[in-house]
């Protein structure tokens, strides 16, 4: 197929689009590595900082919003042409909320450096978050290069960040266990790793939507899941 | 008695009104079309889409047999209507096309009256037995056309004194009545306004429930919102045959990709 259209200030359009979700992508990408070392390195001053830039990612999302609506309304998009503004639309609607997640692990990282640390808690956290930095770097170059073979590949890498969570949920768990001096950091933390956790699965949102972009349909196999053990919903008494 | 197992057929199917096979059409020693074989459903909107020059009208001409009217056009292979071959030396055309209907980009009607427009097919295919016949023929039709309450108190005034949109809809009451079972059009709303055009869509729309319509249109929201099945056509060959949502959010053909979402093909 031929890649310019006739009218070359549709392909603008869509560039410009397309731009502005990778700009975007690579704030949210800094969210996560930034966050994640304030808690490691217990930095309230960087902590600081991912909570003020989450409203340039914010930002980001109602303009990308607001292209895609005169994209619809003036350009009529149609196959690939239509299935990009949409993708758009939900893939910058994936990222802000990975950036509110960071967000969220900065907030409670500047709560956590006034308590007591959690010993090996926070490498884990860390190692965790930057897993998932990489899935997402990983599917915004499946996105721009149109390749669904990387995305389905993130797919399948959700599932260790999944285990990941599981075993630090047990891990908190004991530790509150052990002591209840533990039980406020250690739930900080706890939320830290749910939302961490949750930012795999926007991830593999986005991975999904690239999916959809280039072969037209959805996944049609969810994602394989174990039959695998929830700890929120078997806690030992 | 017990319900028979439904042994997985589609519910939805609509019957098969026209079916061409292997169809080609030369104009001289040009290839205009080449080898198509598609099946148009009953009671349904087909559109014909694809760039100018690609034979989307040339073939649908051959579906009345407009193009005998051609000296120099030669139409092969086989087009049946209810699985008739309406190429048959038995068939004559003058009746074919009461049955396969047209409606032409320019709204062409007689320079008659209103009332004569509609009712000179009828009295030549001897449709009304009486004057009350043809009169009632005459308002079924002006009002299959959605356009009975704007002309009925001037029924004799001259069909060309209308305005373009309500010109247009005039031709499709007169299309329908001779009771056709096929409905032909020919860009139908390229000469017409926005107004007009979404008046002519939505009687489209109406004319679906009796009729099976097939439109060529170069407009692809057009055929996007009035049909439920659309062929491209490029360069004398139907690319690609499909329902009109795939078609337009994922079709299966690169040309047929490059051509609606405004690509050169």
């Amino acid at each position: 197929m031929n890649d310019r259209h006739i009218v070359s200030a549709f392909d603008a359009d869509l560039e410009k689009v397309q731009a502005h979700i990778m700009k975007m992508g690579g704030l949210v990408e800094e969210a996560i590595l930034d966050a994640s070392k304030s808690l490691k390195n217990r930095d309230e001053e960087l902590a600081e900082q991912v909570r003020n830039n989450d409203k340039a990612i914010d930002a980001l999302e109602e303009l990308i919003n607001d292209e895609c609506i005169k994209l619809i309304a003036l350009r009529a998009p149609a196959a690939i042409d239509l299935r990009v503004a949409l993708s758009v639309l939900k893939i910058a609607g994936n990222l802000e909320r990975i950036g509110d997640y960071a967000k969220n692990m900065a907030k409670r990282t500047s709560v956590l450096v006034h308590m007591a640390p959690v010993e090996g808690a926070r490498g884990a956290l860390r190692r965790m978050a930057r897993e998932v930095q990489l899935m997402l770097k990983d599917a915004l170059d499946a996105y721009i290069q149109r390749d669904a073979e990387l995305a389905r590949d993130i797919l399948e890498r959700d599932r260790d960040i999944d285990q990941m969570y599981n075993a630090l949920f047990r891990e908190f768990l004991t530790f509150m266990m052990e002591d209840p001096r533990y039980i406020t950091p250690c739930m900080h933390l706890h939320f830290i790793a749910k939302n961490t956790e949750r930012m795999g699965d926007h991830v593999t949102s986005i991975a999904e939507q690239v999916i959809y972009l280039v072969t037209g349909e959805l996944p049609d196999d969810t994602r394989p899941r174990e039959d695998h053990y929830d700890p929120a919903l078997s806690v030992e008494k | 008695m017990y319900d028979a197992p439904n042994l997985g057929a589609k519910v939805d199917q609509k019957a098969i009104k026209i079916s061409a096979k292997n169809c080609q059409v030369y104009y001289g020693d040009t290839h205009a079309i080449k080898d198509v074989d598609i099946e148009i459903e009953d009671k349904t909107v087909t559109a014909f889409i694809g760039p100018s020059g690609c034979g989307k009208s040339t073939f649908l001409r051959c579906l009345n047999r407009m193009n005998d009217t051609i000296d120099i056009c030669r139409v092969e292979g086989d087009i049946l209507l209810d699985g008739e071959d309406i190429y048959d030396k038995k068939v004559d055309p003058v009746q074919l096309r009461a049955k396969v209907g047209m409606v032409f980009q320019k709204p062409n009607p007689f320079p008659k009256s209103i009332y004569d427009n509609i009712a000179y097919g009828p009295r030549i295919h001897g449709l009304a037995r009486n004057k009350a016949d043809l009169d009632e023929i005459v308002e079924k039709s002006l009002r299959r056309g959605a356009i009975w309450d704007e002309v009925k108190d001037r029924l004799h005034s001259p069909g060309t004194g209308l305005s373009g949109g309500q010109q247009q809809r005039l031709c499709i009451a007169r299309a329908v009545a001779t009771e056709p079972e096929v409905l032909l059009m020919d860009e139908p709303c390229s000469a017409l306004d926005p107004i007009a055009t979404a008046q002519v869509e939505e009687l489209i729309d109406e004319l679906r429930t009796q009729y099976s319509v097939v439109i060529v249109t170069h407009s692809m929201q057009q055929a996007a919102r009035v049909s439920q099945k659309t062929a491209f056509f490029h360069l004398g060959n139907l690319v690609e045959y499909d329902d009109t949502g795939t078609i337009f959010t994922n079709p299966r053909d690169e040309r047929t990709e490059s051509y609606i979402t405004g690509r050169i093909g």
